[in-house]
Protein backbone atom coordinates (compact mmCIF):
# COMPACT_ATOMS: atom_id res chain seq x y z
CA UNK A 1 0.00 0.00 0.00
CA UNK A 2 1.45 3.06 -1.00
CA UNK A 3 1.26 6.33 0.73
CA UNK A 4 -1.99 8.85 0.40
CA UNK A 5 -3.47 5.54 -1.14
CA UNK A 6 -6.43 6.46 0.62
CA UNK A 7 -6.69 10.66 0.74
CA UNK A 8 -8.58 12.16 3.44
CA UNK A 9 -8.73 15.52 1.67
CA UNK A 10 -8.07 17.44 -1.74
CA UNK A 11 -4.42 18.33 -0.55
CA UNK A 12 -3.06 14.71 0.04
CA UNK A 13 -5.08 13.39 -3.60
CA UNK A 14 -3.14 16.59 -5.01
CA UNK A 15 0.25 15.18 -3.87
CA UNK A 16 -0.71 11.42 -4.62
CA UNK A 17 -2.00 12.52 -7.96
CA UNK A 18 1.66 14.42 -8.52
CA UNK A 19 4.18 12.08 -7.46
CA UNK A 20 2.42 9.15 -9.71
CA UNK A 21 2.19 11.38 -12.60
CA UNK A 22 6.05 12.49 -11.70
CA UNK A 23 7.17 8.27 -12.11
CA UNK A 24 6.18 9.25 -16.37
CA UNK A 25 8.31 12.39 -16.46
CA UNK A 26 10.77 9.68 -18.48
CA UNK A 27 11.79 12.53 -21.23
CA UNK A 28 10.99 11.87 -24.55
CA UNK A 29 13.06 9.78 -26.94
CA UNK A 30 13.99 13.03 -29.04
CA UNK A 31 15.84 14.77 -26.22
CA UNK A 32 17.30 11.52 -25.33
CA UNK A 33 19.16 10.70 -28.52
CA UNK A 34 20.07 14.32 -28.38
CA UNK A 35 21.79 14.08 -25.36
CA UNK A 36 23.33 10.94 -26.48
CA UNK A 37 24.56 12.49 -29.30
CA UNK A 38 26.19 15.36 -26.87
CA UNK A 39 27.59 12.90 -24.62
CA UNK A 40 28.93 10.27 -27.25
CA UNK A 41 31.20 13.68 -28.39
CA UNK A 42 31.80 14.82 -24.76
CA UNK A 43 33.07 11.44 -23.70
CA UNK A 44 36.16 9.95 -25.69
CA UNK A 45 35.16 6.70 -26.34
CA UNK A 46 38.33 4.23 -24.59
CA UNK A 47 39.30 1.48 -27.44
CA UNK A 48 38.78 -2.08 -26.83
CA UNK A 49 40.92 -3.48 -24.57
CA UNK A 50 42.01 -5.80 -27.23
CA UNK A 51 43.60 -3.37 -29.09
CA UNK A 52 44.75 -1.58 -26.55
CA UNK A 53 46.75 -4.32 -25.86
CA UNK A 54 48.28 -4.68 -29.22
CA UNK A 55 49.40 -1.02 -29.05
CA UNK A 56 51.03 -1.12 -25.72
CA UNK A 57 52.60 -4.76 -26.84
CA UNK A 58 54.21 -2.83 -30.10
CA UNK A 59 55.14 0.09 -28.16
CA UNK A 60 57.21 -2.09 -25.74
CA UNK A 61 58.65 -4.09 -28.91
CA UNK A 62 59.98 -0.89 -30.28
CA UNK A 63 61.32 0.36 -27.35
CA UNK A 64 63.01 -3.03 -27.03
CA UNK A 65 64.39 -2.74 -30.65
CA UNK A 66 65.12 0.75 -30.04
CA UNK A 67 67.60 -0.07 -26.62
CA UNK A 68 68.70 -3.34 -28.16
CA UNK A 69 70.24 -0.84 -31.25
CA UNK A 70 71.47 1.54 -28.94
CA UNK A 71 73.62 -1.21 -26.69
CA UNK A 72 74.81 -3.03 -29.98
CA UNK A 73 76.42 0.40 -31.46
CA UNK A 74 77.27 1.60 -28.28
CA UNK A 75 78.98 -1.21 -27.19
CA UNK A 76 80.20 -2.55 -29.94
CA UNK A 77 82.39 0.53 -30.73
CA UNK A 78 83.79 0.32 -27.05
CA UNK A 79 84.66 -3.53 -26.95
CA UNK A 80 86.07 -2.99 -30.90
CA UNK A 81 88.39 -0.12 -30.13
CA UNK A 82 90.47 0.84 -27.19
CA UNK A 83 89.91 4.05 -24.95
CA UNK A 84 89.68 6.96 -26.72
CA UNK A 85 92.38 9.41 -26.57
CA UNK A 86 92.56 12.73 -28.81
CA UNK A 87 94.99 12.64 -31.39
CA UNK A 88 95.61 9.54 -31.46
CA UNK A 89 94.65 6.78 -34.25
CA UNK A 90 92.21 3.88 -33.73
CA UNK A 91 94.00 0.42 -33.42
CA UNK A 92 93.97 -1.61 -36.59
CA UNK A 93 91.62 -4.48 -36.35
CA UNK A 94 93.47 -7.04 -37.89
CA UNK A 95 96.93 -9.42 -36.78
CA UNK A 96 100.21 -8.44 -37.88
CA UNK A 97 101.41 -10.14 -40.98
CA UNK A 98 102.97 -13.26 -40.61
CA UNK A 99 106.69 -13.11 -40.08
CA UNK A 100 106.64 -8.93 -39.18
CA UNK A 101 109.57 -7.84 -40.17
CA UNK A 102 111.22 -4.82 -41.08
CA UNK A 103 109.02 -4.48 -44.41
CA UNK A 104 106.46 -6.27 -46.58
CA UNK A 105 106.69 -6.38 -50.23
CA UNK A 106 103.74 -5.53 -51.84
CA UNK A 107 103.04 -7.54 -55.31
CA UNK A 108 101.83 -5.70 -58.55
CA UNK A 109 98.39 -3.93 -58.94
CA UNK A 110 95.90 -2.66 -56.74
CA UNK A 111 95.15 -5.30 -53.21
CA UNK A 112 94.06 -4.86 -50.28
CA UNK A 113 96.68 -5.69 -47.61
CA UNK A 114 94.79 -7.44 -44.40
CA UNK A 115 95.86 -6.34 -41.21
CA UNK A 116 94.96 -8.46 -38.18
CA UNK A 117 96.48 -6.72 -35.54
CA UNK A 118 98.05 -3.69 -34.35
CA UNK A 119 100.72 -2.58 -36.76
CA UNK A 120 104.12 -3.09 -35.03
CA UNK A 121 106.01 0.41 -35.15
CA UNK A 122 108.70 -0.01 -37.72
CA UNK A 123 106.75 -1.90 -39.96
CA UNK A 124 107.01 -0.69 -43.78
CA UNK A 125 105.15 -1.34 -46.88
CA UNK A 126 106.69 -0.78 -49.58
CA UNK A 127 105.38 -0.89 -53.56
CA UNK A 128 107.37 -1.07 -56.04
CA UNK A 129 107.67 0.39 -60.10
CA UNK A 130 103.84 0.19 -61.12
CA UNK A 131 102.45 -1.08 -58.15
CA UNK A 132 99.32 0.06 -56.19
CA UNK A 133 98.28 -0.95 -52.80
CA UNK A 134 95.62 -0.03 -50.34
CA UNK A 135 96.21 -0.65 -46.68
CA UNK A 136 93.58 -0.63 -43.99
CA UNK A 137 94.85 1.51 -41.43
CA UNK A 138 91.83 0.52 -38.90
CA UNK A 139 88.67 2.86 -38.00
CA UNK A 140 87.44 2.21 -41.74
CA UNK A 141 90.57 4.63 -42.70
CA UNK A 142 92.42 3.49 -45.69
CA UNK A 143 95.49 4.27 -47.78
CA UNK A 144 96.04 3.67 -51.21
CA UNK A 145 100.11 3.83 -51.78
CA UNK A 146 100.95 4.88 -55.20
CA UNK A 147 104.14 3.35 -57.11
CA UNK A 148 107.40 3.50 -55.50
CA UNK A 149 105.97 4.53 -51.66
CA UNK A 150 106.68 3.49 -48.82
CA UNK A 151 104.84 3.49 -45.35
CA UNK A 152 105.75 3.09 -41.45
CA UNK A 153 103.98 3.09 -38.16
CA UNK A 154 105.61 5.02 -35.98
CA UNK A 155 106.35 4.91 -32.10
CA UNK A 156 102.89 5.40 -31.37
CA UNK A 157 101.00 3.30 -33.68
CA UNK A 158 100.25 6.12 -36.24
CA UNK A 159 100.61 5.26 -39.55
CA UNK A 160 103.78 7.32 -41.17
CA UNK A 161 104.07 8.01 -45.02
CA UNK A 162 108.16 8.46 -45.56
CA UNK A 163 108.25 8.18 -49.53
CA UNK A 164 105.74 8.40 -52.45
CA UNK A 165 102.43 9.01 -52.36
CA UNK A 166 98.89 7.91 -50.26
CA UNK A 167 95.64 9.10 -51.38
CA UNK A 168 93.84 8.76 -47.63
CA UNK A 169 90.28 8.25 -47.34
CA UNK A 170 88.91 8.67 -43.78
CA UNK A 171 85.32 8.04 -42.71
CA UNK A 172 84.08 10.03 -39.89
CA UNK A 173 85.70 8.87 -36.58
CA UNK A 174 83.92 7.32 -33.82
CA UNK A 175 83.01 9.86 -31.10
CA UNK A 176 86.86 11.17 -29.27
CA UNK A 177 88.36 9.55 -32.06
CA UNK A 178 90.88 11.74 -33.84
CA UNK A 179 92.49 10.28 -37.05
CA UNK A 180 96.53 11.13 -37.41
CA UNK A 181 98.92 10.56 -39.92
CA UNK A 182 102.52 11.38 -40.18
CA UNK A 183 104.42 12.41 -42.62
CA UNK A 184 108.27 13.81 -42.17
CA UNK A 185 108.17 16.14 -39.14
CA UNK A 186 104.40 16.83 -39.47
CA UNK A 187 101.17 15.10 -37.86
CA UNK A 188 98.02 15.53 -40.31
CA UNK A 189 95.11 15.38 -37.92
CA UNK A 190 91.38 14.73 -39.31
CA UNK A 191 88.16 13.52 -38.15
CA UNK A 192 86.81 12.64 -41.51
CA UNK A 193 88.33 13.31 -44.92
CA UNK A 194 89.70 12.54 -47.94
CA UNK A 195 92.87 13.44 -48.54
CA UNK A 196 96.55 13.31 -50.10
CA UNK A 197 100.22 12.97 -48.48
CA UNK A 198 103.17 13.27 -50.95
CA UNK A 199 106.85 12.82 -49.64
CA UNK A 200 108.96 13.02 -52.17
CA UNK A 201 113.07 13.40 -50.89
CA UNK A 202 112.69 16.99 -49.78
CA UNK A 203 109.06 17.89 -49.68
CA UNK A 204 106.03 17.21 -47.58
CA UNK A 205 102.81 17.80 -49.57
CA UNK A 206 98.81 17.97 -48.63
CA UNK A 207 95.85 17.88 -50.85
CA UNK A 208 92.61 17.71 -49.56
CA UNK A 209 89.56 16.67 -51.48
CA UNK A 210 87.22 16.79 -48.23
CA UNK A 211 86.74 17.49 -45.45
CA UNK A 212 88.92 19.59 -43.12
CA UNK A 213 92.61 18.51 -42.40
CA UNK A 214 95.42 19.95 -39.79
CA UNK A 215 99.07 19.97 -40.48
CA UNK A 216 100.91 20.14 -37.17
CA UNK A 217 104.97 20.99 -36.49
CA UNK A 218 105.95 21.30 -33.03
CA UNK A 219 102.92 23.64 -31.92
CA UNK A 220 102.73 25.27 -35.69
CA UNK A 221 99.46 23.94 -37.07
CA UNK A 222 98.08 25.17 -40.47
CA UNK A 223 94.43 23.81 -41.30
CA UNK A 224 93.25 23.12 -44.76
CA UNK A 225 89.70 22.43 -46.58
CA UNK A 226 88.61 21.64 -49.54
CA UNK A 227 90.34 21.62 -52.54
CA UNK A 228 93.41 22.87 -50.60
CA UNK A 229 96.95 22.26 -50.73
CA UNK A 230 100.37 22.84 -48.71
CA UNK A 231 103.52 21.80 -48.77
CA UNK A 232 106.55 22.19 -46.64
CA UNK A 233 110.54 20.91 -46.48
CA UNK A 234 110.63 17.41 -45.61
CA UNK A 235 113.86 18.75 -43.31
CA UNK A 236 112.78 22.71 -41.97
CA UNK A 237 115.76 22.83 -40.44
CA UNK A 238 117.91 22.34 -42.89
CA UNK A 239 115.59 24.42 -45.67
CA UNK A 240 115.98 27.07 -42.85
CA UNK A 241 119.13 27.63 -42.68
CA UNK A 242 119.49 26.58 -46.98
CA UNK A 243 117.38 29.33 -47.62
CA UNK A 244 119.38 32.12 -46.04
CA UNK A 245 122.44 30.60 -48.06
CA UNK A 246 120.18 30.92 -51.37
CA UNK A 247 119.21 34.44 -50.29
CA UNK A 248 122.81 35.18 -49.91
CA UNK A 249 123.84 33.34 -53.26
CA UNK A 250 121.02 32.24 -55.59
CA UNK A 251 122.21 28.60 -55.60
CA UNK A 252 119.88 25.80 -55.86
CA UNK A 253 120.60 24.11 -52.33
CA UNK A 254 117.65 25.49 -50.80
CA UNK A 255 113.87 23.68 -50.89
CA UNK A 256 111.86 23.45 -53.92
CA UNK A 257 109.26 25.96 -51.61
CA UNK A 258 110.29 26.81 -48.39
CA UNK A 259 107.05 26.15 -46.15
CA UNK A 260 105.03 28.02 -47.91
CA UNK A 261 101.30 28.37 -46.57
CA UNK A 262 98.28 27.94 -49.24
CA UNK A 263 96.37 31.50 -50.21
CA UNK A 264 93.35 30.20 -48.43
CA UNK A 265 95.20 28.46 -45.44
CA UNK A 266 94.62 29.78 -42.30
CA UNK A 267 97.84 29.94 -40.05
CA UNK A 268 97.05 29.29 -35.74
CA UNK A 269 99.38 31.97 -34.11
CA UNK A 270 101.96 29.92 -32.09
CA UNK A 271 100.34 31.70 -28.94
CA UNK A 272 97.14 29.82 -29.53
CA UNK A 273 98.60 26.73 -31.28
CA UNK A 274 100.00 26.34 -27.39
CA UNK A 275 97.27 26.70 -25.68
CA UNK A 276 95.41 24.08 -28.14
CA UNK A 277 98.70 22.07 -27.16
CA UNK A 278 98.09 22.81 -23.56
CA UNK A 279 94.61 21.75 -23.74
CA UNK A 280 95.36 18.85 -25.50
CA UNK A 281 98.30 17.97 -23.25
CA UNK A 282 95.43 18.63 -19.90
CA UNK A 283 93.27 16.42 -21.56
CA UNK A 284 95.34 13.43 -22.42
CA UNK A 285 96.55 13.94 -18.31
CA UNK A 286 92.55 13.52 -17.72
CA UNK A 287 91.96 17.08 -16.24
CA UNK A 288 89.23 17.65 -18.81
CA UNK A 289 88.27 20.91 -16.50
CA UNK A 290 91.64 22.45 -17.28
CA UNK A 291 91.20 21.72 -21.03
CA UNK A 292 88.39 23.76 -20.65
CA UNK A 293 89.42 26.44 -19.23
CA UNK A 294 91.71 26.89 -21.37
CA UNK A 295 89.15 26.35 -24.50
CA UNK A 296 86.72 28.75 -23.16
CA UNK A 297 89.81 31.21 -23.06
CA UNK A 298 91.01 31.07 -26.42
CA UNK A 299 87.34 30.65 -27.91
CA UNK A 300 86.51 34.40 -26.52
CA UNK A 301 89.02 35.63 -29.22
CA UNK A 302 88.59 35.57 -32.63
CA UNK A 303 89.61 33.87 -36.09
CA UNK A 304 90.46 30.28 -36.53
CA UNK A 305 91.64 29.61 -33.35
CA UNK A 306 88.47 30.68 -31.17
CA UNK A 307 87.20 28.41 -34.07
CA UNK A 308 89.08 25.78 -33.53
CA UNK A 309 88.83 26.18 -29.71
CA UNK A 310 84.66 26.83 -29.61
CA UNK A 311 84.84 23.02 -31.52
CA UNK A 312 86.74 21.61 -28.89
CA UNK A 313 84.61 22.53 -26.09
CA UNK A 314 81.58 20.99 -27.43
CA UNK A 315 83.77 17.87 -27.83
CA UNK A 316 85.57 17.66 -24.31
CA UNK A 317 82.21 18.62 -22.71
CA UNK A 318 80.61 15.61 -24.85
CA UNK A 319 83.35 12.67 -24.11
CA UNK A 320 85.28 13.61 -21.67
CA UNK A 321 82.65 15.14 -19.09
CA UNK A 322 79.82 13.24 -20.61
CA UNK A 323 77.79 16.15 -20.82
CA UNK A 324 75.29 15.36 -24.52
CA UNK A 325 72.99 18.43 -23.39
CA UNK A 326 75.20 21.11 -22.69
CA UNK A 327 77.46 19.87 -26.04
CA UNK A 328 75.00 20.38 -28.49
CA UNK A 329 74.39 23.92 -26.44
CA UNK A 330 78.15 24.72 -27.47
CA UNK A 331 77.85 23.70 -30.66
CA UNK A 332 74.71 25.23 -31.58
CA UNK A 333 76.88 28.24 -30.63
CA UNK A 334 80.07 27.38 -32.43
CA UNK A 335 77.66 27.06 -35.58
CA UNK A 336 75.80 30.60 -34.38
CA UNK A 337 78.92 32.14 -33.86
CA UNK A 338 80.55 30.49 -37.37
CA UNK A 339 78.14 29.44 -39.85
CA UNK A 340 80.40 29.02 -42.39
CA UNK A 341 83.27 27.69 -40.36
CA UNK A 342 85.54 25.25 -41.54
CA UNK A 343 84.37 22.93 -38.56
CA UNK A 344 81.30 23.66 -39.69
CA UNK A 345 80.29 19.81 -41.17
CA UNK A 346 81.82 18.45 -38.37
CA UNK A 347 79.72 20.11 -36.00
CA UNK A 348 76.60 19.19 -37.66
CA UNK A 349 77.74 15.60 -37.64
CA UNK A 350 78.99 15.54 -33.83
CA UNK A 351 75.44 17.09 -32.63
CA UNK A 352 73.40 14.17 -35.18
CA UNK A 353 75.67 11.73 -33.14
CA UNK A 354 74.87 13.08 -29.73
CA UNK A 355 71.27 13.44 -30.71
CA UNK B 1 2.74 4.51 11.01
CA UNK B 2 5.78 2.17 11.80
CA UNK B 3 8.57 1.88 8.99
CA UNK B 4 7.40 -1.84 7.81
CA UNK B 5 3.96 -0.25 7.01
CA UNK B 6 5.91 1.41 3.85
CA UNK B 7 5.68 0.14 0.41
CA UNK B 8 7.50 0.72 -2.79
CA UNK B 9 7.54 0.16 -6.26
CA UNK B 10 10.23 -2.25 -7.75
CA UNK B 11 12.76 -1.02 -9.44
CA UNK B 12 12.65 -0.50 -12.98
CA UNK B 13 15.13 -1.47 -14.83
CA UNK B 14 17.37 -4.38 -15.12
CA UNK B 15 18.90 -7.20 -12.72
CA UNK B 16 22.01 -6.95 -10.83
CA UNK B 17 23.68 -9.14 -13.09
CA UNK B 18 22.56 -7.42 -15.95
CA UNK B 19 23.86 -4.33 -15.10
CA UNK B 20 27.29 -5.84 -13.62
CA UNK B 21 27.83 -7.55 -17.66
CA UNK B 22 27.11 -4.05 -19.12
CA UNK B 23 29.35 -2.40 -16.88
CA UNK B 24 32.12 -4.81 -17.68
CA UNK B 25 31.50 -4.18 -21.52
CA UNK B 26 31.50 -0.58 -21.17
CA UNK B 27 34.87 -1.03 -19.28
CA UNK B 28 36.08 -3.10 -22.69
CA UNK B 29 35.75 -0.05 -24.50
CA UNK B 30 32.05 -1.55 -25.83
CA UNK B 31 30.30 1.26 -27.56
CA UNK B 32 27.06 -0.56 -27.67
CA UNK B 33 27.32 -1.60 -24.26
CA UNK B 34 27.47 2.44 -23.65
CA UNK B 35 24.76 3.40 -25.21
CA UNK B 36 22.93 0.31 -23.84
CA UNK B 37 23.49 1.72 -20.40
CA UNK B 38 22.66 5.24 -21.50
CA UNK B 39 19.63 4.39 -22.96
CA UNK B 40 18.30 1.74 -19.46
CA UNK B 41 19.19 5.39 -17.35
CA UNK B 42 18.74 8.25 -19.18
CA UNK B 43 15.19 7.96 -18.33
CA UNK B 44 15.61 7.80 -14.90
CA UNK B 45 18.19 10.18 -14.40
CA UNK B 46 15.63 12.35 -16.69
CA UNK B 47 13.05 12.03 -13.99
CA UNK B 48 14.98 12.10 -10.80
CA UNK B 49 16.34 15.44 -12.01
CA UNK B 50 12.93 16.68 -13.00
CA UNK B 51 11.96 15.86 -9.22
CA UNK B 52 14.57 17.17 -7.75
CA UNK B 53 13.64 20.55 -9.29
CA UNK B 54 16.27 20.88 -12.10
CA UNK B 55 14.16 23.47 -14.53
CA UNK B 56 12.85 22.19 -17.89
CA UNK B 57 15.01 24.36 -19.59
CA UNK B 58 18.63 23.23 -17.79
CA UNK B 59 17.30 19.42 -17.68
CA UNK B 60 19.13 17.97 -20.98
CA UNK B 61 22.21 20.28 -19.69
CA UNK B 62 22.14 18.08 -17.13
CA UNK B 63 21.56 14.61 -17.94
CA UNK B 64 24.37 15.26 -20.03
CA UNK B 65 26.55 16.36 -17.60
CA UNK B 66 25.36 13.48 -15.12
CA UNK B 67 26.06 11.00 -17.67
CA UNK B 68 29.61 12.19 -19.01
CA UNK B 69 30.67 11.98 -15.27
CA UNK B 70 28.89 8.69 -15.18
CA UNK B 71 31.23 7.36 -17.57
CA UNK B 72 34.47 8.88 -17.41
CA UNK B 73 34.15 7.11 -13.48
CA UNK B 74 33.05 3.78 -14.43
CA UNK B 75 35.99 2.53 -13.88
CA UNK B 76 36.24 3.78 -10.46
CA UNK B 77 32.63 1.84 -9.69
CA UNK B 78 33.54 -0.95 -7.67
CA UNK B 79 30.17 -2.92 -7.85
CA UNK B 80 29.76 -3.16 -4.55
CA UNK B 81 26.19 -0.97 -4.57
CA UNK B 82 23.58 -1.91 -7.37
CA UNK B 83 24.91 0.56 -10.74
CA UNK B 84 21.44 2.20 -10.23
CA UNK B 85 22.37 3.26 -6.23
CA UNK B 86 25.25 4.71 -7.81
CA UNK B 87 24.29 6.32 -10.92
CA UNK B 88 21.58 8.31 -8.23
CA UNK B 89 24.65 9.34 -6.18
CA UNK B 90 25.94 10.94 -8.93
CA UNK B 91 22.76 12.63 -10.60
CA UNK B 92 21.89 13.78 -6.74
CA UNK B 93 24.59 15.50 -6.17
CA UNK B 94 25.12 17.16 -9.39
CA UNK B 95 21.44 18.53 -9.26
CA UNK B 96 21.80 19.81 -5.73
CA UNK B 97 24.84 21.41 -6.94
CA UNK B 98 22.70 22.66 -9.96
CA UNK B 99 19.54 24.01 -7.47
CA UNK B 100 22.29 25.68 -5.26
CA UNK B 101 23.91 27.64 -7.57
CA UNK B 102 20.10 28.44 -9.23
CA UNK B 103 19.34 30.01 -5.76
CA UNK B 104 22.47 32.00 -5.71
CA UNK B 105 21.85 33.71 -9.11
CA UNK B 106 18.15 34.32 -8.10
CA UNK B 107 18.91 35.58 -4.60
CA UNK B 108 21.75 37.77 -6.68
CA UNK B 109 19.40 39.10 -9.70
CA UNK B 110 16.82 40.18 -6.34
CA UNK B 111 18.93 42.17 -4.70
CA UNK B 112 20.95 43.50 -7.21
CA UNK B 113 18.44 44.27 -9.87
CA UNK B 114 15.50 44.50 -7.27
CA UNK B 115 13.58 42.01 -9.55
CA UNK B 116 11.29 39.64 -8.85
CA UNK B 117 12.08 35.53 -9.53
CA UNK B 118 10.08 34.49 -12.16
CA UNK B 119 7.95 31.34 -12.08
CA UNK B 120 9.80 28.97 -14.35
CA UNK B 121 7.26 26.56 -16.31
CA UNK B 122 7.83 23.60 -17.78
CA UNK B 123 6.00 24.44 -21.59
CA UNK B 124 6.28 20.66 -22.09
CA UNK B 125 4.47 20.02 -18.99
CA UNK B 126 1.01 20.67 -18.68
CA UNK B 127 -0.32 19.01 -16.09
CA UNK B 128 -1.46 21.52 -13.12
CA UNK B 129 -0.38 18.23 -10.92
CA UNK B 130 3.08 18.19 -12.22
CA UNK B 131 3.42 21.75 -11.67
CA UNK B 132 1.42 22.16 -8.43
CA UNK B 133 4.05 18.72 -6.92
CA UNK B 134 7.20 21.09 -8.50
CA UNK B 135 5.96 24.06 -6.41
CA UNK B 136 5.61 21.44 -3.16
CA UNK B 137 8.85 20.01 -3.53
CA UNK B 138 10.27 23.03 -3.91
CA UNK B 139 9.31 24.10 -0.45
CA UNK B 140 11.22 21.33 0.76
CA UNK B 141 15.11 21.51 2.08
CA UNK B 142 17.21 19.77 -0.41
CA UNK B 143 18.13 16.55 1.96
CA UNK B 144 14.13 15.97 2.23
CA UNK B 145 13.24 16.35 -0.88
CA UNK B 146 15.88 13.67 -1.86
CA UNK B 147 14.75 11.37 0.27
CA UNK B 148 11.24 11.49 -0.37
CA UNK B 149 12.04 11.81 -4.08
CA UNK B 150 13.65 8.76 -3.99
CA UNK B 151 11.36 6.54 -2.26
CA UNK B 152 7.89 7.76 -4.11
CA UNK B 153 8.92 8.36 -7.16
CA UNK B 154 11.82 6.24 -7.84
CA UNK B 155 10.90 3.69 -5.62
CA UNK B 156 14.14 3.15 -3.95
CA UNK B 157 14.37 1.21 -0.39
CA UNK B 158 15.42 2.76 2.65
CA UNK B 159 18.83 0.71 2.78
CA UNK B 160 19.38 1.66 -1.20
CA UNK B 161 18.49 5.29 -0.59
CA UNK B 162 20.43 5.23 2.66
CA UNK B 163 23.46 4.15 0.32
CA UNK B 164 22.89 7.04 -2.24
CA UNK B 165 22.17 9.94 0.29
CA UNK B 166 24.99 8.72 2.53
CA UNK B 167 23.65 8.76 5.65
CA UNK B 168 21.93 5.67 8.12
CA UNK B 169 18.62 4.09 7.31
CA UNK B 170 17.46 5.56 10.67
CA UNK B 171 17.71 9.12 8.94
CA UNK B 172 16.26 7.86 5.83
CA UNK B 173 13.29 7.33 7.94
CA UNK B 174 12.79 10.34 9.52
CA UNK B 175 13.80 12.75 6.70
CA UNK B 176 11.15 10.80 4.62
CA UNK B 177 8.48 11.72 7.68
CA UNK B 178 9.52 15.25 8.09
CA UNK B 179 9.28 15.38 4.17
CA UNK B 180 6.31 14.28 3.98
CA UNK B 181 4.59 16.25 6.91
CA UNK B 182 5.40 18.79 5.71
CA UNK B 183 4.43 18.08 1.70
CA UNK B 184 1.07 17.46 2.76
CA UNK B 185 0.86 21.09 4.90
CA UNK B 186 2.45 22.62 1.81
CA UNK B 187 -0.47 21.20 -0.34
CA UNK B 188 -3.20 22.36 2.15
CA UNK B 189 -2.13 25.93 2.19
CA UNK B 190 -2.07 25.67 -1.64
CA UNK B 191 -5.03 24.14 -1.71
CA UNK B 192 -6.79 26.94 0.56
Amino acid sequence: MKWLDEPQDEAERLVREGLDLAKHRLGDELMHRRVWAKVAEAVEMPEPRSKRRWVWTSAAATLLAAAGLFAYVRFYRVTSLPTPTVATNPTPSTAPLPGTSASTAIGSGTEVVPLESERAPGHVIRTREGERVRVALGGGATAELEEKSSMTWDSQHRPAIEKGIAHLAVPHQPPGWRFSVTAGPYVVTVVGTKFEVHVSNRTVGVDVTEGVVEVWRNSHATRLAAGESWDGPLYPDEAASASSEAAASASSAAPERPQPLPATAKPLSSVTARSLQEAETALQAGDAAKAVEILSRTAQGTGPAAENAAYELGHITRYNLNRPRQAVALWDKYRNRFPNGLLRTETDLSIVETL
Amino acid sequence: MGPNQYTKTPLPGPTVIADTELVQACRGGDVVAWRSLYDRYAPLVHRFASALGVPAEEREDAVQDIFIAVFRSLKHFRGEAQLSTWIYRIAARHAIRLGRRRRARETMRVTMMKEKTPIVTDPSERSTQLATLDRMLGKLPPKKRTVLVLFEIEGLSAKEISDVVGCPENTVWSRLHHARSEMVKAARRMAS
